[in-house]
């Protein structure tokens, strides 16, 4: 299961080179190992991997509930379960919260280097 | 009971502005009780003021309106108002609108709370208290209650109340409200609030711009520092993951368990509206019946006998006959709802309706409208999002109500012949009632399709459901529930039928021929069913079955009364064989049919056009829903009589 999202990361990071090295330089910098895919949305993390939100890409009314919830950039969010129609139920401050796969395609997130292994 | 209820409205209802209420000797202190959803509120709420409370809606709105007097150890009362449950304080949603009102002291009817109660899931506490900033910043004595304290330490978790009560100035209590423990120190809050003097200081909640990206997103980001750092501070070992919840999701949310378990909740659902509520039904109608025939006997012979017993016990009766329906199916609703399971639930129907235009939160609402789309309307108050509650509540009378049932069997028996179609399982005569369910699905669905594309298109909305813990209900609360919503439907829709059943009657006592009610053929309304035949000759409907559209516009079962009554066959019920008989004689088996297809989709139920007026807050609304459903009727029987007739 790791060894598959690692070779989409590196895929998706190597494309994100070829478009904007300046950014990902300066992400590599920060995140020693983990290349920081601008792209990588919530709805790509593969289950109980606790990633950090990095920026909320919906229109300001739609985000407002998500933000009420504490679920704003610099938060940690792990998809813990799948519902049966696949839509990822995620626990974000110990709270869990069933969101569709939609919105979470519109939730950009980084992996956290030090989770790694967990899983 | 009606005492304590005459106190509660002077104490609240009477002078909306400040001044006057200033005025009233000794007013009784009001406390404000906030929370998030699944916090325990309501729960909380019952605990302190149990049968002393009294559900309105608050002015011009649709959400529910609780407030309830709780009585102290020293005799004193204090008045409670359980707010709606929120995350936040900006006007997104109505009951965050509110919400606000209520605390800034600007709902009419409402005078400004004296102290707050804001109440959390201690199991939860980050998320949770996202509304302890805002809440202080209201500068009124606030009591911090942190419920489910036993799940908490069961879990492991901890807290540090005393670093609370110095962090944020307020006091602290602990507490189970499901079962009562610690409520005591939230009396003990109580009795220590006193009436504010209200010496023109405005109180206000931080405005939140709204429609400015960055400085709302920086608010919450400041908002979230903030509790960070109060539960850091508070010690807060956050409760372990909760063993039972866990396994029971990886059952209910199961790939394969999930929609089966779903299935069958659903179906035991249905059972219980169909079977159950069946000798409970039974036992009203005996009721009704008997006390009716007690009354015939009892009053001389008069016109305000006929008034009534022919109008309004029939009337009314017709309505009290689905409370124990209703009541069945809220006690379920309710057993499921504070289990926790409806958020599951809605999470598997999300996708399906999704798909269809409406959301996962919709299914409550659409599962009700097989008892009564009254109740079930007034469930999509839940639906978060105003133009999916719309579209909910405008395709629920589709769903297929119980009073649609007796017209059904009466027609099925009548006309279609009891064969066996697939073998021994499936007759014709079931296959027909299936279908005939099956219709009402089928137009709901392409309505709130069409809907979402046409009147109510909007960009798909974030459907966003919190999982809360498994937790058993305390019968308390859903008991109490109950009784808020036996009161509510009855209240609603007995005005309505009274007033109904009551111009019915005057149609059929006039004109007066030698001093007495006229032949049912001569009368105003057998005149009206004349008027209209023309009308729906082309479905093969003449002007009896044409009288018995017009009443059953009060409630589709009037019909049958209705009917029985024109053909003057005495005890007219669904399982009346010489009913049956008469019929047969009057319509061929394609107008029976087509009248099941015009009963299947028609809007004849007056209640549901008055709830649908009272939550839309307009006519707009209910005349579209009217008139869109009686052209899908008539449309629908023109077809099925051409097709069956063919």
């Amino acid at each position: 299961m790791l060894r598959l999202i690692l070779i989409r990361l590196a895929s998706e990071a190597a494309l994100g080179l070829f478009v904007d090295t300046t950014v990902q330089l300066t992400q590599f910098a920060e995140h020693s190992w983990v290349p920081a895919v601008e792209d990588l949305r919530l709805g790509d993390v593969p289950l109980r991997h606790t990633v950090e939100l990095v920026h909320i890409d919906l229109p300001i009314d739609q985000a407002e509930p998500l933000l009420e919830r504490g679920v704003l950039p610099g938060c940690r969010i792990c998809p813990v379960r799948m519902s049966p129609g696949g839509d990822p139920i995620v626990s974000v401050d110990g709270s869990l919260l069933a969101i569709r796969r939609e919105t979470a395609d519109c939730l950009c997130v980084r992996l956290l280097a030090q989770l790694q292994d967990v899983g | 009971m009606d005492d304590c209820h005459a106190k509660t409205d002077d104490g609240l209802n009477a002078p909306s502005s400040r001044t006057a209420v200033q005025d009233l000797p000794a007013r009784t202190p009001l406390v404000a009780l906030i929370g998030p959803p699944n916090s325990g509120k309501s729960t909380l709420f019952n605990r302190l003021t149990g049968l002393r409370q009294k559900v309105a809606n608050y002015p011009g709105v649709t959400v529910e309106k609780h407030v309830g007097r709780a009585r102290l150890p020293d005799e004193r009362e204090v008045d409670i108002v359980d707010l709606p449950g929120v995350h936040g304080f900006s006007a997104r949603t109505l009951d965050e609108k509110i919400t606000r009102d209520v605390l800034e002291g600007r709902m009419d009817g409402l005078r400004s709370p004296d102290a707050l109660i804001l109440i959390v899931d201690s199991t939860r506490l980050e998320s949770q208290l996202m509304l302890v900033e805002p809440v202080l910043e209201l500068k009124l004595p606030t009591l911090l209650v942190l419920n489910m304290a036993d799940e908490l330490e069961v879990r492991g978790g901890k807290v540090d109340d005393e670093a609370l009560v110095r962090r944020l100035g307020v006091q602290v209590a602990r507490t189970t409200a499901r079962t009562g423990l610690g409520v005591e120190a939230v009396t003990s809050f109580l009795s220590d609030v006193t009436v504010r003097e209200s010496g023109g200081q405005e109180i206000s909640l931080r405005n939140i711009p709204l429609g400015v990206p960055l400085p709302m997103m920086d608010a919450f980001a400041a908002r979230r520092r903030h509790v960070g750092e109060v539960v850091e501070e508070a010690g807060f070992v956050p409760p372990g993951p909760s063993a039972v919840s866990e396994r029971l999701d990886s059952l209910f949310l199961h790939r394969v368990w999930g929609p089966l378990i779903f299935l069958a909740v659903v179906l035991v659902v249905f059972q219980s509206i169909f079977t159950w509520a069946v000798p409970l039904m039974d036992g009203v109608e005996f009721l009704i019946a008997g006390s009716g025939e007690w009354l015939a006997v009892t009053l001389p012979e008069s016109w305000f006998r006929s008034l009534l017993i022919d109008g309004v016990w029939a009337g009314v009766g017709s309505v009290l006959v689905f409370l124990p329906q209703i009541l069945v199916l809220f006690l379920f609703l309710g057993v499921l709802e504070d289990s926790g399971y409806m958020a599951r639930a809605a999470i598997i129907a999300d996708r399906m309706m999704y798909r269809v235009g409406l959301q996962g939160r919709a299914f409550l609402p659409l599962l009700s409208g097989y008892a009564c789309a009254v109740p079930a309307i007034l469930a999509a108050r839940t639906v978060d999002d105003e133009r999916d509650r719309l579209a909910t509540i405008f395709v629920t009378p589709f769903m297929t109500c119980s009073a649609r049932l007796p017209v059904y069997v009466l027609l099925i028996a009548a006309f279609i012949p009891q064969e066996p179609l697939l073998g021994r399982f499936l007759g014709q005569r079931a296959a027909v009632l299936l279908g005939l369910y099956g219709l009402g699905i089928v137009a709901a669905v392409g309505t709130a399709y069409l809907l979402k594309r046409t009147l109510l298109r909007a960009k798909p909305t974030s459907f966003l459901m919190e999982l809360p813990p498994y937790r058993i209900p305390a019968l308390r609360s859903i008991g109490l529930r109950l009784l808020d919503r036996s009161r509510i439907f009855l209240r609603r829709a007995g005005r309505i039928i009274f007033t109904v059943a009551i111009v019915l009657w005057v149609l059929t006592q006039f004109p007066r021929t030698e001093g007495g009610a006229p032949h049912i053929d001569d009368s105003a309304l057998g005149r009206i069913g004349q008027v209209i035949e023309p009308a729906i000759a082309p479905l093969g409907f003449d002007w009896r079955i044409g009288v018995g559209l017009v009443t059953s516009l009060a409630a589709r079962e009037v019909i049958i009364g209705t009917l029985g009554t024109i053909y003057g066959v005495e005890d007219a019920t669904d399982d009346s064989i010489v009913l049956q008989d008469v019929l047969r004689r009057d319509l061929t088996t394609a107008s029976a049919i087509a009248l099941m297809v015009f009963f299947a989709f028609a809007l004849q139920c007056m209640s549901t056009v008055a709830v649908m007026h009272r939550e839309t807050a307009g006519w707009k609304w209910p005349i579209l829903q009217f008139s869109y459903m009686l052209v899908l009727a008539y449309g629908g029987a023109y077809v099925a009589v051409r097709v069956f007739g063919g």
